[in-house]
């Protein structure tokens, strides 16, 4: 996980939201506007989940030692 | 030594001295033998040590008791000392000045120390364990391409979610350079851009083939990972130093890509839960919503209507709100979604029929109970010179000027009694 990436936890944050509002909207004193508030924002969560879902594709990239970087040798001290 | 007739007779000082000095020239060297039948007399510690031959030896007790490892019955070791001879018994025996363990031993011996010193610097602490993503982009594995342990992972991994996006980076597992490249596939992964977890695999194997996880570059290449790893090290009888070190240790391969991805049949069924459960917490929020909305919009009109404000407007766009919400539910179902989400949408326009038509008839009472209706049917209202409504007669005295307000005109008038 590079420090570089932008979204690494997406899916886990949108699917995280998801359950609350799930769980929110089933509480119960959820009037109808506030319904179809966490209902829309519900539904971008969900559509955020299924877009990565769909966009998953089986895949093997199979590097040996030559492939990599030249690292540096491992350290002789702790850290 | 002395002839007794024409017989040349020893004592037995003479002959274990002459042995004696055979030993002299004898120097200490170093042995690898097990240990057996150790026991403590007097400050001594007597074993044997055995091979394919044996032999016995003693220690000092106070030395043997200040060792870091010290050797059982059985344990494999390397022994420093000189062979003597006691002339006392006739004795062969090794005198023993260090003692280490050897083999087997000697790598648990290796290992207990690294442990130990990891554990000081607080690199075992559970609390350093960070949780996996529940949905990787990338998998980083790092095993050997030849081994059981790969087909094992991705068998698995690919059957629980079919669109698990693996690199592998195929390393030796064991042997002298089984560390080196281990760490650098675990640097290269850390740093690979979209790799979210990081398996570490192997098979089944002695303690000895399993040196390269219980090695120091290893475990600290795992402690500064920055991407969480699973250290799947196949093995029954010991934790690798990998396994301590790592966020998740599990048993084999199988449990590791068990653990790596969620089940996509699984996720897509919690989706699908999550959208029914909130189309109906939607209709369930609809059932009341007639007459919600028709409270709602008659207060507004009450306290609009007069700024000329119409509560339609609200109304109605709470309404679009809502119709877009069940197309979109309906959408993102199923068929049997689908059609409830219609039924819903079908009560909500009647609801909001229902409501409007419970405005009307609110904004037609409204009009009954204003004054203004009043005074259309044959009313008057008498307002006193500054403006004010006059409700009771004992306000008024003879003289004052007033206004009477009619349907058509304001009249002005005086009291005049």
């Amino acid at each position: 996980m590079s420090a570089a990436d932008p979204e690494p936890v997406s899916f886990d944050r949108a699917l995280a939201e998801l359950d609350r509002i799930v769980a929110r909207m089933e509480q119960g004193d959820v009037g109808l506007e506030e319904a179809v508030a966490l209902f829309e924002e519900g539904q971008r969560h969900l559509a955020t989940c299924r877009e990565r879902l769909a966009a998953a594709q089986r895949r093997i990239e199979e590097l040996t030692a030559d492939d990599l970087p030249a690292g540096e040798e491992a350290e002789a001290e702790p850290f | 030594m002395k002839r007794v007739g024409g017989r040349v007779v020893w004592s037995l000082p003479e002959v274990t001295g002459a042995i004696w000095r055979r030993f002299e020239d004898v120097r200490a060297v170093w042995v690898e033998a097990e240990v057996q039948n150790l026991r403590r007399r007097g400050g001594q510690v007597y074993f044997t040590l055995v091979d394919e031959h044996q032999i016995d030896a003693s220690m000092n007790a106070l030395v043997f008791e200040r060792l870091a490892h010290p050797p059982g019955d059985g344990s494999l070791v390397q022994a420093y000392g000189r062979v003597e001879f006691w002339v006392q018994r006739s004795q062969v025996r090794m005198r023993v000045e260090r003692i280490e363990p050897a083999g087997e031993g000697l790598l648990l011996a290796r290992i207990a120390e690294l442990r130990e010193r990891l554990r000081a610097e607080g690199l075992l602490d559970p609390a350093r364990r960070r949780p996996l993503p529940i949905l990787p982009r990338r998998i980083g594995l790092v095993t050997s391409a030849e081994g059981a342990a790969r087909e094992d992972f991705l068998r698995n991994l690919w059957a629980r979610f079919p669109g698990a996006d693996v690199v592998l980076v195929d390393v030796l597992v064991q042997g002298d350079a089984a560390p080196q490249a281990i760490v650098r596939a675990l640097r290269a992964l850390d740093l690979a851009s979209g790799v979210d977890v990081i398996v570490v695999a192997r098979g089944g194997g002695s303690l000895e083939d399993l040196m390269a996880f219980n090695s120091e570059p290893v475990a600290r290449a795992i402690a500064g990972a920055s991407t969480p790893i699973v250290a799947a090290i196949g093995h029954e009888r010991d934790v690798t130093i990998a396994d301590e070190v790592a966020d998740l240790r599990v048993s084999t391969p199988t449990a590791a890509a068990e653990a790596v991805v969620p089940s996509a049949a699984e996720l897509t069924g919690a989706l699908d839960a999550a959208a029914r459960r909130m189309s109906g917490v939607l209709a369930a929020a609809r059932v009341s919503a007639g007459h919600r909305l028709a409270a709602r919009a008659r207060a507004l009109r009450i306290a609009l209507v007069a700024r000329g404000v119409r509560a339609d407007d609200r109304q109605r766009e709470l309404g679009q709100r809502l119709e877009r919400a069940l197309a979109l539910s309906a959408g993102a179902t199923p068929a049997r979604i689908e059609e409830r989400a219609e039924r819903l949408k079908r009560g909500v326009r009647a609801g909001l029929e229902r409501a409007d038509r419970r405005l009307r008839h609110a904004s037609g009472v409204l009009a009954v109970l204003s004054p203004r209706a009043t005074v259309a049917r044959g009313y008057a209202i008498v307002r006193a010179a500054d403006g004010s409504v006059v409700a009771s007669a004992a306000t008024l005295e003879p003289g004052d000027r007033v206004a009477v307000e009619m349907r058509d005109a304001t009249v002005a008038a005086r009291v005049e009694q």
